[in-house]
């Protein structure tokens, strides 16, 4: 025995210092602090579905981990090795993976790339080839899965006229009948000339080919000294919609001895009708468009949205009969009375409002009057506890 | 298994003067440094505090408090692991050839002992393992020692603390010696005997082929790598995407398992059948 000593002795001291590292870690995790929602007046049950998602870095620390609040409190994502491994695909993607994991095989985790409705789950994406002088070889991969008997129709088409092409992207994915609608954003070169358009391609499922497109919103301009913005506003990935809401967004760029500055000249608001393939501009001659932000559209209202000091102040504007609602305004408090950061988004009729900011209000109201249902605030749940500096930041909201 | 483990202990106090050289040479160095910084950041607090008549609170808020983090991140620190990774790749080499090349040709002795050849293999492979953890397991112990005497040097109102995870967490070139979890734990360091392995097999081939045999096991090292990397090869350029994360870390351990069952099946034959003395 006295011949393996140092052998022995080693082997214990490596069981025991790993071991207790590894347990006493397992033991006590991270101790991060507990943020909550605190209920200021209203109803406490309205924020019950509200998620509040962000990042906490302490002082100490050069990375954030990212965490959600919720009426429960909040909790901290794991950083275990799976986890980690795994990634953090959108809530819907992680869904559609657990509900149809041969379909996902090989998708793109991107919210924007997929299409659902109770029959159906859509798959579009695009690729190209990056060349030293331009891209080439543009090819729209589609996959439509059958829920009902679990068929999976994928093919790959070209992309129709694209010569000219620089770069596209696809922003939406609709399904009206048998059609599939592809809703890109196209770069196209001209010489030194770029141009963005918003384009939709149409594809007939039946006989997987590209039955027509078009440019919804052309943006050629005549002036070199303007430049043009084309931005889809986003809606709930999984509602079919038959409207789409475009923003067109010009700008005048001024070029100074330091800098290039950008300057707001126009904003168009479109609206464009998947199954009439209508197109109108949405004209509300009592907003000033530069000062209010669209902020949300559900379907049938656009919300736009507006910072007036502490206050925000909302427009709702029905597209079925053309016409602006009522503007309502609450009052929001934050850090030292300053309010910015602003999170919002609609859900069945409510309105919520959170700022990426610690100390800020947490607001839930009647969408459509503005009446208050809930004021809260978050905070630390105990910040006598927490001595240490950190920082909150939060950065998405959403509605289960 | 007894002629295993008796090997073992013999390889490994074969190896236990260069050990405790390397656990000596971390414990001062990096004692050293603690005490280098932690006097550093007080000189300097003094001197401004003191001599420029800085007040503290201005003077923390412009420097900020003293960490362990500093410590960590600096050459004192770092330094001795460097050295300490770099005195076991050596071994990796030297294990096989201080029996060829000692005075008398060790290796014979070796390859006569009543037992399977490829003992001497598991042995020397073993070792290179014990002396690997052996190192992450004192730098272990040594962390809060060190921390220690830091909160013995800089008073309380310097200081902000972090514990040992904490350290690790934030520091992630230090993670990969010592990962967050267990189960990272055994990935790494199986993917490094994994490794070992390999390269005990290109020395066998060296030792049995010389000139030829340098090429072969290059050769076979170039192989070794290839179909390591072949699963993430193919996901990403034949099969887009096709597998989920988890599937591919399945099939990497798989991959993983067969590369060292081959570098062990090769290395029997050619311990057996091919090695000269």
């Amino acid at each position: 025995m006295k011949k393996y000593w140092k052998f022995i002795a080693t082997i214990t001291i490596i069981v025991l210092s790993i071991g207790t590292f590894y347990v006493s870690s397992t033991m006590s995790a991270e101790s991060h602090p507990e943020f909550v929602i605190k209920t200021i007046s209203g109803n406490a049950e309205e924020i019950k579905p509200l998620v509040l998602e962000g990042s906490y870095t302490s002082s100490m620390s050069y990375v954030g981990t990212n965490l959600k609040v919720t009426s429960d409190g909040s909790t901290y994502d794991s950083r275990s090795f799976l986890d980690k491994l795994i990634g953090q695909p959108p809530t819907v993607i992680k869904d559609f993976q657990e509900k149809y994991r041969t379909f996902m095989r090989g998708k793109d985790p991107l919210v924007n790339y997929f299409f659902e409705n109770e029959e159906f789950l859509a798959y579009a994406t695009v690729d190209y080839r990056l060349d030293s002088l331009r891209s080439r070889d543009f090819k729209f991969h589609i996959s439509v899965l059958n829920k009902k008997d679990g068929s999976i129709d994928s093919f790959t088409e070209e992309v129709p006229d694209s010569g000219e092409l620089e770069y596209i992207s696809v922003d939406d994915v609709q399904k009206v009948e048998g059609e599939l609608y592809l809703i890109t954003r196209n770069m196209t070169r001209n010489n030194d000339n770029f141009s963005e358009e918003a384009h939709i391609y149409t594809i007939n499922i039946a006989n997987q080919k590209i039955s027509d497109h078009e440019a919804i919103v052309d943006t050629t301009n005549g002036q070199s000294d303007t430049r043009i913005n084309v931005r889809l506003v986003e809606t709930t990935p999984t509602e079919a919609n038959n409207h789409l809401i475009i923003v067109k967004t010009e700008l005048k760029v001024i070029e100074d001895m330091e800098s290039i500055r950008e300057e707001f000249i126009n904003q168009e608001i479109i609206s464009y009708n998947l199954v009439t393939k209508e197109k109108e501009t949405i004209d509300v001659p009592e907003l000033r468009l530069d000062e209010n932000q669209l902020s949300f559209f559900d379907g049938s209202l656009i919300y736009f949205t507006r910072l007036d000091g502490q206050e925000l102040v909302v427009t709702p504007y029905s597209i079925v009969d053309n016409h602006a609602g009522k503007a309502y305004s609450i009052k929001l408090s934050g850090e030292n009375g300053h309010v910015d950061g602003q999170l919002t988004t609609i859900k069945d009729g409510k309105l919520y409002i959170a700022s990426s900011q610690l100390n800020a209000d947490v607001v839930v109201a009647d969408a459509d009057k503005g009446e208050i249902l809930f004021r809260g605030q978050v905070t630390l749940e105990d910040s006598s506890k927490e001595t240490r500096q950190f920082e909150l930041y939060l950065h998405e909201i959403y509605v289960k | 298994m007894r002629n295993y483990l008796k090997l073992v202990n013999f390889e490994f106090n074969r190896v236990a003067k260069l050990f405790a050289v390397l656990l000596s040479f971390t414990f001062i160095v990096q004692v050293i440094g603690v005490i280098v910084q932690s006097k550093s950041y007080l000189n300097m607090a003094d001197k401004k505090i003191y001599e420029e008549f800085m007040p503290k609170a201005q003077f923390l808020e412009s420097f900020g408090h003293m960490s362990f983090f500093q410590i960590i991140r600096s050459v004192w620190f770092l330094g001795p692991i460097a050295i300490c990774i770099a005195g076991v790749g050596f071994y990796i080499f030297l294990i096989w050839y201080r029996d060829w090349l000692g005075k008398n040709t060790f290796i014979y002795r070796l390859l006569m002992l009543p037992t399977t050849r490829l003992n001497i293999f598991y042995a020397k492979i073993t070792t290179i393992l014990i002396m690997t953890f052996g190192l992450v397991a004192f730098q272990l112990i040594l962390l809060p020692v060190e921390i220690l005497f830091m909160k013995t040097m800089v008073p309380e109102e310097f200081r902000s603390d972090m514990g040992v995870g904490e350290l690790l967490t934030n520091m992630p070139e230090l993670s990969i010696i010592i990962p967050g979890s267990f189960v990272e734990l055994i990935l790494y360091y199986g993917t490094g005997l994994l490794v070992v392995s390999v390269i005990f097999t290109a020395i066998l081939m060296e030792r049995s082929f010389r000139w030829k045999g340098i090429f072969a096991g290059l050769v076979y090292i170039a192989i070794a790598s290839v179909i390591f990397i072949l699963p993430l090869l193919l996901q990403e350029f034949v099969l887009n995407g096709y597998f989920y994360p988890v599937e591919l870390l399945v099939l990497e351990i798989i991959t993983g398992l067969i590369i060292l069952a081959a570098s062990i099946w090769m290395s029997r034959f050619l311990l057996t059948k091919k090695i000269t003395v």
